[in-house]
């Protein structure tokens, strides 16, 4: 799980950017600097290349914290 | 407007907030502020003129004087509003930029402009602490959310709270410079677009003729204030008129607008066609459970309107959304529908009472009724932008005579509705906001395996039109996933993630003129697999 977190935190930081994001359950899009509607769509491109996995447009769109973006991608992972 | 003509100061900062506290309103509520998670606090015209007033003793305090350019990298919170407001109370000439940008473009925007201060977060600071070498160019960087002092990076968390809340704004003449923002052309880099204190006349008239407020409605503008109608139609209007309104940190998310909407009793929605394109996608019994009786007008700016959309606004609001046109260099509505007129489904609608606006030819003549051409607005008007700044020439170019031509395509009716049908160059407007093909392909090039690069924007059912960018890649380099991914991050990090290609398409070389220019209508052609049309200009490799 922790593995996970690094990874998905490594990912963030090349979308945006930022070698310094922290991210956690409760980090939504105003807390990261850059992360807009369009830059969304690149970060999910970008979990789904990294994790080989695939997002539906609704499960893309509609998480409302990096917390509920984790869960839909451990189930994935685990799928 | 007649409540501005009674003052003899026009600065804009001083008519938002000061003003409205002369006019007695005080304790209203000027913004209801929603954070992401939605969270509530209001403000009112008290505070507002208290904050700007802080803000604006602590920029003079650190060397901000009458006529400094000064931007804004800050996230949607109450402090971008105070410290905009008391940047415009000093006499400085304000920018708000979009918390997206990339760093190049951020550093092409503050070298262009000459600007030295910076107001920021300790989020953003990783941005600009290595963007100069100080020997080179001093940029004073004012963060607000925390005291650390070096040599040019200014903490002031502290002063915030404590800094003196009365201030005597500047004094400001009509034609003194106010604010700019960034606008693409289809060559070069993006432009600043230069606005003055009297654009203020036009902010508020436009606002009444169009949003058509009461006294007692709760409005909400739900553009960046990095853009435009952000400025224009999200801080200084609904302000100047001390009209309450909704200010939302979050982004576009259906359920919460939906919410924010019940909850706070909103009245009048500003919005733009790509948002209500992507709740179009949504089931009409996801909007059932809301309570959305309060909202009595919805206005759209940014991209035309389709019929489709104002049909898919009657059925689930029960109120025609209302288009109008602008741009920033216009820095008001120039073209509206609007209640009182009879609304077109499509069109623009018609000029407001103060604009005179015409179809013309590439002389300047005036164009028949029915007839496509250029969509010209006659100078002058108060909002009108004075400069590009350092670009005199291309500034000079945007006129036909007394006309400022807008690069729109549209024609006028026999009752006089204009319509709108495309742009005369290749600027490619996604989701309202225009995109120079020019920049992105320069970046691109700057990509190892990339040799040639050839950017259109395409129609698209969400964004109205979206970026594809055509490359040709290097020797044997196959295009592949991880390879798209990095373009894509390239752009985003480079220029803006707006900028960002949503499509990428290799092929072997682009279409160009024999003068080395791309044919961008050509590939944009092949997109769309049409007839390639007119192509005697074009060089064949090795023809």
């Amino acid at each position: 799980m922790a593995d996970l977190w690094e990874e998905l935190t490594s990912v963030f930081r090349m979308v945006f950017d930022n070698p310094k994001i922290v991210i956690d359950e409760k980090t939504v899009a105003s807390d990261i600097v850059g992360w807009d509607s369009f830059s969304h769509m690149n970060l999910i491109a970008a979990i789904e290349q990294h994790f080989n996995v695939e997002f539906s447009l609704s499960e893309a769109v509609n998480f409302q914290d990096v917390g509920e973006l984790m869960e839909t991608l451990q189930k994935k992972r685990t799928s | 407007m007649n409540n501005m003509l009674k003052f003899p100061n026009n600065n804009i900062g001083y008519l938002c907030s000061d003003m409205q506290v002369e006019l007695g309103r005080g304790n209203k509520v000027a913004f209801k502020w929603i954070s992401e998670s939605m969270e509530n606090h209001d403000y009112t015209y008290a505070d507002l003129k208290e904050s700007s007033n802080r803000t604006a003793n602590i920029l003079s305090r650190y060397g901000l004087k009458s006529r400094d350019n000064i931007m804004f990298l800050l996230p949607r919170l109450p402090n971008l509003f105070f410290f905009f407001l008391g940047a415009l109370k000093v006499g400085a000439n304000s920018c708000i930029l979009f918390t997206s940008i990339g760093d190049e473009s951020l550093k092409d925007r503050i070298i262009e402009t000459q600007t030295h201060f910076i107001v920021t977060t300790t989020k953003f600071l990783f941005k600009l602490e290595n963007l100069f070498d100080d020997s080179l160019y001093i940029l004073n960087i004012i963060v607000i959310d925390d005291n650390q002092k070096t040599k040019n990076r200014i903490g002031i968390l502290d002063e915030l709270l404590s800094a003196g809340v009365d201030f005597k704004t500047t004094p400001t003449c009509m034609d003194h410079n106010s604010h700019f923002h960034f606008t693409s052309g289809s060559t070069g880099k993006p432009k600043a677009v230069q606005h003055v204190h009297g654009s203020a006349e036009n902010h508020l008239s436009s606002f009444l003729e169009v949003i058509q407020p009461s006294e007692d409605e709760v409005y909400w503008c739900t553009a960046d204030p990095g853009w435009v109608t952000g400025v224009s139609y999200g801080i200084i209007a609904p302000c100047l008129y001390g009209l309450t309104q909704i200010q939302f940190s979050g982004n576009f998310n259906s359920s919460k607008w939906m919410q924010i909407i019940e909850n706070f009793n909103v009245n009048i929605i500003y919005s733009a066609p790509t948002v209500f394109r992507i709740m179009m996608q949504y089931e009409d019994s996801f909007f059932s459970p809301y309570n959305l009786t309060n909202l009595k007008r919805i206005y759209s700016v940014g991209e035309p309107l389709n019929p489709v959309i104002i049909e898919w606004g009657k059925r689930i609001f029960g109120k025609e959304i209302l288009d109008t046109w602008f741009q920033t260099e216009t820095g008001s509505i120039m073209i509206a529908m609007r209640p009182g007129l009879e609304i077109r489904y499509g069109s623009m609608g018609k000029p407001l009472s103060n604009v005179s606006a015409q179809i013309l030819d590439d002389n300047g003549q005036v164009i028949i009724n029915n007839q496509k051409g250029l969509l010209c607005i006659k100078k002058t008007w108060p909002s009108m932008f004075t400069s590009y700044i350092n670009h005199p020439d291309i500034y000079k170019n945007k006129f036909l005579g007394e006309y400022y031509s807008s690069g729109d395509i549209a024609y006028k009716d026999d009752d006089g509705y204009f319509w709108f049908v495309g742009r005369n160059d290749d600027v490619i407007n996604t989701a309202g906001h225009l995109i120079s093909p020019f920049e992105v392909e320069s970046a691109l090039l700057e990509i190892p395996e990339i040799t040639d690069a050839g950017v259109v924007g395409v129609p698209d059912d969400l964004l109205y039109e979206k970026v594809v960018a055509y490359i040709v890649l290097r020797g044997d380099i196959k295009m592949t996933s991880t390879l798209n991914l990095k373009i894509k991050l390239y752009i985003a990090q480079k220029i803006s993630s707006i900028a960002s290609p949503r499509e990428i398409r290799t092929t072997t070389s682009i279409p160009k003129t024999k003068s080395g220019k791309i044919m961008r209508r050509l590939l944009k052609n092949q997109y769309l697999q049409l007839d390639f049309g007119d192509i005697s200009t074009l060089e064949i490799e090795n023809g």
